[in-house]
C-alpha cells in the first residue's frame, strides 16, 4: 500500500499537468474505475450550493470524447495546486487530501495570463495500490463568475 | 471577391428593416440614451420570489439604468423594492447581495429603515436638525415592483409607467401553464461579466440559425426531421417581445448527454419553449428546467449576465439534483453550449469594437417566420428603434419624425 504523502502529492500534481495539457486518458488512468467527479461553487446570493458538473467515470470519460466537436476557448489553462492536507485511514487504505487550485489562462492571441478561477479540490484517493488513484474529486470553486467560461473541467 | 472600405461599410442592398449599423453595439452616446429611453422605463426581471423567501429577507439588485436597488419582503409578506441609497449621504444601505434584517440600518450614522421605507429613526435628531429635517421627509425611494409570471419579482424605475401586465402583453401566454402550475425556486444564480453589448448576446436568444455553432443542438433537433426543429415558428408580440414553438428534443442523440426522464407540468415531454422579453430577458423552458437570462449592461462593451436555473418548490432534493444535472449538460460554466454562445457573442464584441470599422450587420434570413428566420431581431430592433427615435440601420441620422424622446 502506498501511504507515503509525497505519493499522494504527485498524484494531484499529476492530474493538473494532464489536465492542462488535455491529456484526458492519462488523466483517467490515475483515476480508479469507480471514479466520481463533480465540481461546485456556492451562490451567497441564494445560499444554495450550485452543481455544475456531476459525473461518474464513463460519463466524465464522454464528456471528453465529445470535446473536439464542440467550439472552445484556445486560450491554455494552468491549473496550480498546492497540497495542504493528507489524511490517510489506513484501515481502508484511503486518504482524504485538500488542496488549494488557482486555475489561470494564457490568451493565446497575445499571451496574457489572468486569474480565471480558485477554489479548493477535495479528493479521496485509493492507496491500495503501488501507486494512488483519484477515487473522487469534488471541486469546490470560490469564483462563480468565469466571464465566457470554458468547457474544460478544472 | 474582397472589398475596399467603402464597399465594406456600405449600406447593404437591404431593406432598412433588414440591417443593423454596427454602431448601436458600441456607442457611448447611444448607449447613455439606451438607459434613458429603454432601460429606465421599462419592467425589468430583478430576482425570483424565491430568494426573499421570509420576512426581512433582502437581495439587492444593480438595475441597467444605473440605480442599485434593494428588494426586501416585509413583515406583511410584500415584496419591496426601494434604492439603495441612504436619504442622508447617500451610502448603500446593504453591502451584501442578501441578507435578513427587521430594520435597515445605514453603517455611516445608523440612520434606520423599515420594510417599508418608512426612516424609524435618525440618531440624536432633534439635537442636530432641531425642526428642519424628520423622519417623514427622508423616508426611502420606492420602485414600482410587481410579482407574477412564475413568481419574479419585476422592477421598473418609472413612477408613471403602465402595469407589468401591459408591457408583457400576451408574450408569455404559452408559458403560462407552465410557469403558475407550481411554485418555483431558484437552484442556480450566478454573474459572468462579458465583454460585448447586451443586445449582441440577446440575439443568441432571438435566432436559431447560429445552431450551427451548437453540435448539441444540431444532433438533438437540427439533424433530426422527425424532432420538429424547422417547423417552429417565431410569433412577434407588442413591446418588442417574440417567441419560438415549440418542439421536442432528442436528447440521447447526444453521446454522454446523461438526460434524465425528468419533465416539468404541462409542458409536454421532451418539450422546449423559449420567449425573449424586451429589452434583454429570455425564458427558456427546457424540459426539466427553466432558464432565464438576464443582463445588466454596464458599457457599450460591457455586460453582466445573470443566469439562473429554477425547478420546483416542491422537489426533492434528489429530483433537484437530477434538474441541475439535466441543466449542466448545456447550460453549466461548463456546459456544451453556454460558452459556445457566450465566445461567439463576445468575438462580436471585440471584433466590432468601437473604431474598427466594422460593416453593417445583416439580419436579413427569411424563411416564413420559422425557425432560422431572422425575424426575432428584426422585430427587436423595430422596438428599440421606436423607443430610441432613431432607426437602427441609421442611428446616427436625424432623429425620426414623431420620435417619442425621453
Amino acid at each position: 500500500m502506498s501511504n507515503n504523502r509525497s505519493d499522494v502529492e504527485e498524484l494531484v500534481y499529476d492530474t493538473c499537468m494532464l489536465l492542462d495539457a488535455k491529456d484526458f486518458k492519462g488523466f483517467l488512468e490515475r483515476c480508479d474505475e469507480r471514479f466520481e467527479y463533480k465540481l461546485s461553487a456556492y451562490s451567497p446570493e441564494i445560499k444554495r450550493e450550485m452543481t455544475w458538473l456531476d459525473h461518474g467515470r464513463a460519463e466524465i470519460s464522454e464528456l471528453f470524447n465529445t470535446l473536439p466537436r464542440h467550439n472552445t476557448d484556445p486560450s491554455p489553462l494552468t491549473r496550480n495546486a498546492v497540497v495542504y492536507k493528507v489524511k490517510v485511514d489506513d484501515d481502508a487504505k484511503r486518504a482524504s487530501v485538500v488542496s488549494a487550485l488557482q486555475v489561470f489562462r494564457t490568451a493565446i492571441n497575445g499571451g496574457v495570463t489572468e486569474l480565471f478561477a480558485i477554489g479548493k479540490y477535495y479528493d479521496t484517493v485509493d492507496l491500495n495500490g503501488d501507486t494512488p488513484r483519484l477515487l473522487a474529486r469534488h471541486v469546490k470553486l470560490d469564483t462563480r463568475d468565469l466571464g465566457w467560461v470554458h468547457h474544460v473541467p478544472f | 471577391m474582397s472589398r475596399n472600405s467603402a464597399q465594406w461599410t456600405r449600406k447593404p442592398r437591404l431593406p432598412p428593416t433588414h440591417y443593423a449599423d454596427p454602431v448601436i453595439y458600441s456607442d457611448p452616446q447611444l448607449f447613455e440614451e439606451e438607459k434613458e429611453k429603454i432601460f429606465k422605463r421599462v419592467w425589468h426581471l430583478a430576482i425570483h420570489e424565491s430568494e426573499v423567501a421570509g420576512p426581512y429577507d433582502y437581495r439587492v439588485y444593480q438595475h441597467p439604468g444605473g440605480t442599485q436597488l434593494i428588494i426586501v419582503r416585509g413583515e406583511d409578506g410584500k415584496v419591496r423594492t426601494f434604492y439603495n441609497m441612504c436619504p442622508h449621504r447617500g451610502n448603500l444601505l446593504v453591502y451584501e447581495p442578501f441578507g435578513n434584517a427587521k430594520k435597515l440600518v445605514c453603517i455611516f450614522h445608523q440612520w434606520a429603515f423599515n420594510g417599508k421605507g418608512d426612516c424609524i429613526d435618525i440618531p440624536r435628531a432633534d439635537a442636530g436638525y432641531q425642526d428642519r429635517v424628520c423622519k417623514n421627509d427622508v423616508s426611502l425611494k420606492e420602485v414600482r415592483t410587481e410579482v407574477g409570471y412564475g413568481g419574479f419579482v419585476w422592477v421598473n424605475l418609472d413612477d408613471n409607467c403602465g402595469s407589468l401586465a401591459e408591457h408583457i402583453g400576451p408574450a408569455l401566454d404559452y408559458m403560462l401553464p407552465e410557469l403558475e402550475a407550481e411554485p418555483l425556486q431558484t437552484l442556480w444564480y450566478y454573474q459572468a461579466h462579458l465583454n460585448t453589448n447586451f443586445k449582441l448576446i440577446h440575439d443568441t436568444n432571438s435566432e436559431f440559425y447560429h445552431d450551427y455553432l451548437h453540435y448539441y443542438n444540431r444532433v438533438t433537433g437540427m439533424l433530426d426531421p422527425k424532432s420538429g426543429y424547422f417547423q417552429r415558428k417565431y410569433t412577434a408580440f407588442p413591446n418588442g417581445h417574440a417567441s419560438v414553438g415549440s418542439m421536442m428534443v432528442k436528447y440521447d442523440a447526444y453521446k454522454g448527454s446523461g438526460r434524465s426522464e425528468l419533465g416539468w407540468p404541462k409542458l409536454p415531454p421532451k418539450g422546449w419553449k423559449l420567449i425573449d422579453l424586451f429589452p434583454c430577458i429570455t425564458f427558456n423552458l427546457r424540459t426539466s428546467v427553466l432558464r432565464i437570462d438576464s443582463y445588466i449592461p454596464l458599457a457599450p462593451d460591457r455586460v453582466i449576465l445573470e443566469f439562473r436555473i429554477l425547478g420546483l418548490k416542491s422537489d426533492t432534493v434528489e429530483i433537484s439534483r437530477q434538474r441541475e444535472k439535466d441543466a449542466a449538460v448545456i447550460w453549466s460554466p461548463f456546459g456544451r453550449n453556454l460558452h459556445e454562445d457566450l465566445l461567439a457573442s463576445s468575438g462580436q464584441g471585440i471584433a466590432m469594437a468601437s473604431g474598427s470599422e466594422a460593416m453593417h450587420v445583416l439580419q436579413a434570413r427569411e424563411e416564413e417566420l420559422t425557425i432560422h428566420d431572422e425575424v426575432g431581431m428584426r422585430h427587436y430592433l423595430a422596438e428599440w428603434s421606436r423607443r430610441m427615435g432613431r432607426s437602427a440601420s441609421s442611428p446616427l441620422a436625424v432623429l425620426l419624425a414623431g420620435a417619442r424622446v425621453a
